[in-house]
């Protein structure tokens, strides 16, 4: 199978490094050459982007870059001190002014419509310019807050929308200027706040020699039992 | 006529899984859809949190029961991009051969599905007689016959078992006589060709706009593939090219695109794997030990806080990626991940697929449906 080679990678990663520093240079959005570590040590682009410049970036790169698919938006939780809901304490690596992350993953793929009764072949070896497909990797960093909000990208890329309704019912980030915002994998009924994501909720078996432990569960008490009844 | 609301799901023979879709007709004609997802959730990214990187592969591998390998797989190059293993080239090889066979396994359960849903029984029991071939090779492989825990971190469980070689090329051989089979049968079936032909147009631009991908818009005429675009493991060192479709209208793709694309797919996927054994180094006839450093290298296990992987894979039903975050664990000593996010291609489809039904008739539900391969599992995850 015929396919992007590494020169072809690192050359449409210098030219999109440069562009976007030179495009938002007065933005504060920083954007350098990232490496994969596995396999094939293949380049992306990294861009660090303050929340509130997210919007003009990402019309930026889908209507000047050609950057036509967004892959994923995933939302981290970094608190600063916080107790799990049976009072152990947890272990946090937040700071002061990185309390959420919100890392978006996109792919520059260049698909175009072709005619009716035809295919596009591309030729993997002839592409050149931003032509060449280019993964992305953003990261909108937000400080302490207890009600984390950054911009909607829904109407730029359609696949946006159930990837930002995902993060909301999970990590429970808000996206500004999203429409019809609701539950998807939780239960619709769930309480309001409850994003199971975030670092204080616990899973059964947190500690996995819990799980060795006691497999079945059946050493496990009710929290009243030391109570007298 | 009154519009009205029907609920489909979650138990319907149209869904293929637990879900919902809310249709609104007018009369015969779908007007506005709703998906509702969520039925089996397991909360996988947030049980992977306190879990160590080799005991996350089999969570992946239960992400979807008809594509095991392959979601494991997808998790393995993310978790080697963390943690900067290095992996031997024979078990890069290795892992082709076992991924394209899950491939073929693949589209074979969603062909055998797919066929009943638009009237025709007898290729559900040819596909799973036929899927049966693969999984034994499979079963070689990981031992069990569904979900494999196969592929490690720096390398692969086991090495090729002695006639494993052999059994595949004479098998493969079986399986692509049978194709035709599969393709007299269906191409030339009146009851198909109606079901399918002219049902469920999709533009590759609006699909690629929405989040679909993989052989759902290859079937539109682009041949766009993650595994020559973003290459990974030895695809460029062996025979074999991206499967594509040409668009059957100007309003895109139908039914019967996503069909041939997948058919051809399976065709593609047996070329791989015979020019994999091929090549394979250290030849497909040697058998190495367990940890031997031919298939394994011991990778670092723990990645501190700051460090991240993601990996794009082609997955049978799309683009699958994972992003991890290091610096999980007891104090953040990072033998856990402290993040894990998966990216399921269905889920991004499904919704999409919803909105692209509306216009169709009622009947055309479960054929435009079913033509995109859901599958719940990894939807939910």
């Amino acid at each position: 199978m015929q396919s992007i080679s590494s020169e072809q990678n690192l050359s449409a990663v210098e030219l999109a490094v440069n562009e976007t520093n030179k495009r938002f240079e007065e933005a504060g959005v920083t954007a350098e050459a990232g490496q994969h570590r596995s396999g094939r040590k293949f380049s992306f682009v990294q861009i660090n982007c303050p929340p509130n410049h997210w919007v003009s970036l990402a019309k930026w790169l889908r209507f000047e870059q050609g950057v036509d698919y967004l892959s994923m938006i995933t939302g981290i939780h970094f608190p600063l001190e916080f107790e799990f809901i049976d009072g152990q304490k947890g272990y946090n690596p937040g700071t002061p002014e990185k309390g959420w992350e919100v890392v978006i993953h996109l792919t520059r793929k260049g698909i175009k419509n072709p005619n009716v009764g035809e295919q596009t072949v591309i030729n993997a070896s002839k592409l050149t310019g931003i032509e060449i497909p280019l993964e992305y990797q953003i990261s909108l960093i937000l400080p302490q807050t207890d009600e984390p909000k950054v911009p909607s990208v829904q109407s730029i890329w359609e696949g946006a929308d159930w990837n930002e309704k995902e993060t909301w019912d999970l990590v429970g980030i808000e996206f500004e200027g999203h429409q019809n915002m609701m539950r998807v994998l939780n239960p619709h009924d769930s309480p309001l706040g409850f994003h199971p994501l975030q670092k204080q909720h616990k899973i059964r078996y947190h500690d996995h020699n819990e799980m060795y432990d006691d497999a079945q569960g059946f050493m496990r008490k009710p929290l009243d039992s030391d109570k007298k009844k | 006529m009154a519009e009205m609301w029907i609920t489909m799901g979650p138990q319907h023979p149209m869904t293929h899984g637990l879900w919902t879709l809310r249709v609104k007709v007018d009369g015969e004609t779908v007007v506005d859809t709703v998906p509702e997802l969520g039925y089996i959730h397991r909360g996988v990214e947030k049980i992977c949190e306190a879990r160590d990187y080799t005991q996350i592969t089999p969570y992946c591998d239960r992400l979807c029961y008809a594509s095991a390998m392959t979601w494991a797989q997808s998790y393995i190059y993310a978790a080697e991009d963390l943690l900067g293993a290095e992996v031997p080239e024979r078990a890069e090889y290795i892992r082709l051969i076992s991924v394209e066979m899950q491939r073929i396994a693949s589209h074979l359960m969603w062909l055998g599905a797919y066929c009943p849903d638009v009237g025709n029984l007898t290729v559900f029991v040819w596909c799973l007689r036929d899927r049966e071939l693969f999984l034994d090779l499979l079963q070689e492989l990981g031992g069990s016959r569904m979900h494999y825990n196969f592929p490690r971190v720096g390398g692969v469980k086991r090495d090729l078992p002695i006639g494993f070689a052999n059994r595949a090329r004479a098998k493969i051989e079986m399986f692509l006589n049978r194709l035709q089979e599969y393709e007299m049968l269906l191409d030339e079936s009146t009851i198909f060709l109606v079901r399918t032909q002219g049902v469920g147009a999709c533009k590759a631009e609006d699909m690629i706009n929405a989040g679909v991908t993989g052989p759902n818009v290859r079937a539109a005429g682009v041949n766009y593939d993650v595994r020559w675009a973003h290459p990974y493991s030895v695809y460029d060192q062996i025979d074999g090219i991206a499967s594509v479709e040409k668009a059957s209208s100007n309003q895109g793709s139908d039914c019967y695109d996503r069909y041939r694309v997948r058919m051809t797919e399976m065709v593609e996927s047996c070329n791989m794997i015979l020019s994999a054994l091929d090549s394979i180094p250290g030849g497909a006839e040697t058998h190495y030990n367990k940890k031997d450093e031919m298939i394994y290298i011991k990778p670092p296990t723990r990645a501190p806080a700051g460090q991240n992987g993601f990996h794009h894979f082609e997955d049978s039903r799309g683009e699958s990626t994972f992003y991890l975050a290091g610096g999980g664990g007891k104090k953040g000593r990072g033998e856990f991940p402290y993040r894990m996010s998966i990216r399921s291609p269905m889920f991004i489809t499904i919704p999409y697929v919803a909105k692209a039904m509306i216009g169709y008739k009622v009947a055309d539900i479960p054929a435009i449906m079913g033509s995109f391969d859901p599958c719940i599992g990894e939807t939910d995850r």
